[in-house]
């Protein structure tokens, strides 16, 4: 296109001003693709099918008190339920405090069958899952976890817990490969180990999880079982599962709202920047403007040109601002992935860069259209004598 | 004469600011022909017109009342777009401060009203050249308009309103920013480019000494044609043109 250089050229016509303003979009989409990114990823957590199915049955007042086992007895009543595990938060570290991963207590035999789709359970040999039951100091791993710390089947993982004031020595029996990263940053073993080796957890469990028949039971079960033990020693609360992933991140208030409104706010502050760019970047060109239609340039012609001038600088803003948004996001996806298993899961999809570029585009065409269509209409002697 | 030996006739032009209800009449009464190849010197004391008269030939500027033809059209019957492209095809402009595009060096300055054009590459460049060398700047065709002195700024301007060959060349004050040698360069310029190339030219001056260069001389009063007046004792024309005729 015969006009690129004219338009390149006047776009970088005042370096510094182009080059901040540019910036200035990057770090505005940068913030936006993370943040939506983010909300994204936790979103995807709430609706996954298979914890749709289930809901943990914890301890009223916290989370973190444990409950009796024989709670148990009760859930095997319900014929709803179609099967339930106990597990307990174990928060052990592998040889240094700095390798943290999420690890669990669990009841082998039936958490892989109320985690199977997390654990992939078809997937893994029928040999390792009997290991795993059989073995009292068995655990099974992800495989992300495992090639971090290069573990292999066999291998014998020391994990101490502060929170037990315990070292326990593992054996690896099941390396499984889940269907998300985050689901493999996480290791499981038998919970009477833990109840062996800790005499206040003999008898006790940190909470159940219980997988439904039916979803839509869901919430009369949960019902029926808080009811049962509300005249005993430890009532319970029984939640969804998602919504006792979410209990944290709920804690930051209401994250969605947040999300949207800094977004919104960002997208404003984009507009006046961009916005104030191009009316500057037009006006300082009024006589240019006027000359080239002088020399022929239609109205429309020269509003082609300061649109595109426009658009460009949105998209090289955009286009900046996804690229970091995507580093960051990959860095936050290993690094923060390791504390909450979650985060393994955090990538940019495609459809928050659509967004971002629609934005983007929506945003530049507006903000330059204003001054640019005032531009071309002006009358071109009122231009040539404006010197 | 007949319609296609005149590049400009104008019939009871009038052409009228207005200030609320108050209409303030710039120019009135305005009838004049211009030849095919003429030379005409628009003077006048500031303030007369001169600069609003020449817009409206140029068609870049709408009269309130009468008549315009210029290159053979009605300048009133074309829209703003059609207006647009019979200028990017007649009408070559020469600016008081060159006006020339900053981000533009020399040789994209002139190509600028080719790119109007249905035109190649290669024909582009061998225009663009053409006219560069015309103005003898053929080695400065990379320097940006900061680059150049002003006398080389306003012979790059007068490249660019002749590149695409146009029948009528406007110039408003086209020395007032340059000193008397570039001025006299400029000036005699101009008059190659009528006597060679044949190119009718309207330039508005306040200089007696530039209106000289011209054939006829034309003074506006107060928005009024005063009288034409044919210039006889032209300085002498040096060769400083490849012109078409030898010596
Ligand atoms: N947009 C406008 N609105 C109102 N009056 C205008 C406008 N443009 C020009 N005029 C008036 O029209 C008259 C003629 O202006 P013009 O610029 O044509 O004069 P000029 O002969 O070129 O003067 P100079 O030699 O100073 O350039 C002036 O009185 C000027 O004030
Ligand atoms: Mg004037």
């Amino acid at each position: 296109m015969k006009f690129l250089t004219l338009i390149l050229r006047s776009l970088f016509r005042s370096k510094r001003r182009t080059i901040l303003t540019v910036l200035s979009l990057a770090v505005s989409v940068f913030l936006i693709a993370l943040l939506q990114s983010l909300l994204g990823t936790m979103d995807s957590l709430t609706t996954s099918t298979a914890s749709g199915m289930r809901f943990v049955v914890q301890d009223k007042a916290s989370f973190t008190n444990v409950i009796p086992q024989s709670y148990a007895n009760y859930l095997r009543q319900q014929p709803e339920i179609e099967q339930f595990t106990a597990f307990q938060w174990f928060g052990g570290e592998y040889k240094d405090p700095k390798n943290f991963f999420a690890n669990f207590a669990v009841d082998p035999e039936t958490y892989l069958q109320v985690y199977r789709e997390e654990a992939n359970l078809p997937s893994i040999p029928p040999s390792q899952v009997r290991d795993f039951i059989r073995d009292g100091n068995a655990c099974c791993v992800g495989k992300t976890l495992a090639d971090k710390y290069g573990w292999k089947l066999g291998d014998v993982v020391p994990l101490r817990s502060s929170i037990f004031n315990i070292t326990l020595r593992l054996n690896i029996r099941i390396i499984f490969k889940g269907q998300r990263n985050s689901d493999e940053m996480f290791l499981a073993f038998n919970i009477k180990q833990l109840q062996e080796a800790v005499p206040w957890m003999k008898g006790r469990v940190g909470a159940f999880t219980v997988r439904a028949k039916n979803p839509s039971d869901i919430p009369r079960l949960c019902d029926r079982i808080d009811r049962h033990f509300a005249n005993s020693a430890q009532e319970t609360l029984s939640i969804t599962e998602n919504a006792f992933n979410l209990n944290m991140i709920k804690m930051l208030g209401d994250f969605s709202t947040m999300v949207h409104s800094i977004s919104g706010a960002v997208l404003v502050a984009i507009l006046i920047v961009t916005a104030n760019t191009m009316a500057m970047a037009i006006r300082e060109r009024t006589t240019q403007i006027s000359t080239m239609r002088a020399i022929g340039f239609s109205s429309g012609q020269i509003l082609s040109l300061l649109m595109a001038e426009g658009l460009l600088l949105s998209l090289m803003g955009s286009g900046l601002g996804i690229a970091l948004a995507m580093c960051a996001a990959s860095l936050a996806a290993n690094v923060a992935g390791q504390l909450l298993p979650w985060m393994a899961d955090f990538i940019i999809t495609g459809e928050t860069l659509l967004l971002c570029v629609l934005l983007t585009l929506g945003l530049g065409l507006l903000s330059t259209f204003i001054p640019a269509y005032r531009a071309s209409r002006r009358p071109i002697t009122e231009g040539l004598r404006a010197l | 004469m007949a319609t296609g030996d005149i590049s400009v006739r104008l019939r009871n032009l009038a052409k009228s600011y207005w200030r609320g209800t108050l209409e303030i009449p710039v120019l009135t009464g305005i009838d004049l022909d211009i030849p095919r190849g003429g030379y005409y010197a628009l003077m006048g004391p500031s303030g007369s017109g001169k600069t609003t008269l020449l817009n409206l030939i140029a068609g870049i500027d709408r009269p309130s009342g009468g008549e315009l033809e210029v290159c053979g059209h009605a300048l009133n019957r074309l829209d703003d777009d059609e207006l647009a492209i019979w200028r990017s095809r007649k009408v070559g402009f020469i600016f008081q401060n060159y006006n020339l595009v900053p981000v533009l060096n020399a040789y994209e300055n002139v190509e600028l009203p080719l790119l109007l054009a249905d035109l190649g590459r290669a024909e582009r460049r061998r225009r663009v050249l053409r006219a560069l060398e015309l103005v003898n700047l053929t080695d400065r065709m990379h320097n940006y308009p900061r680059q150049l002195s002003g006398g080389q700024e306003q012979r790059v301007a007068i490249a660019r309103a002749i590149v695409h060959d146009p029948e009528l060349i406007v110039a408003d004050e086209p020395t007032g920013a340059l000193d008397a040698r570039n001025a006299e360069e400029a000036l005699i310029l101009l008059e190659h480019l009528n006597q060679e190339l044949g190119k009718t030219i309207v330039l508005v001056t306040h200089d007696p000494k530039a209106a000289q260069h011209a054939r006829f001389q034309i003074h506006l009063e107060k928005g009024v044609l005063d009288r034409t007046v044919e210039v006889h004792d032209r300085p002498e024309l040096p060769r400083i043109l490849p012109g078409p005729e030898g010596a």
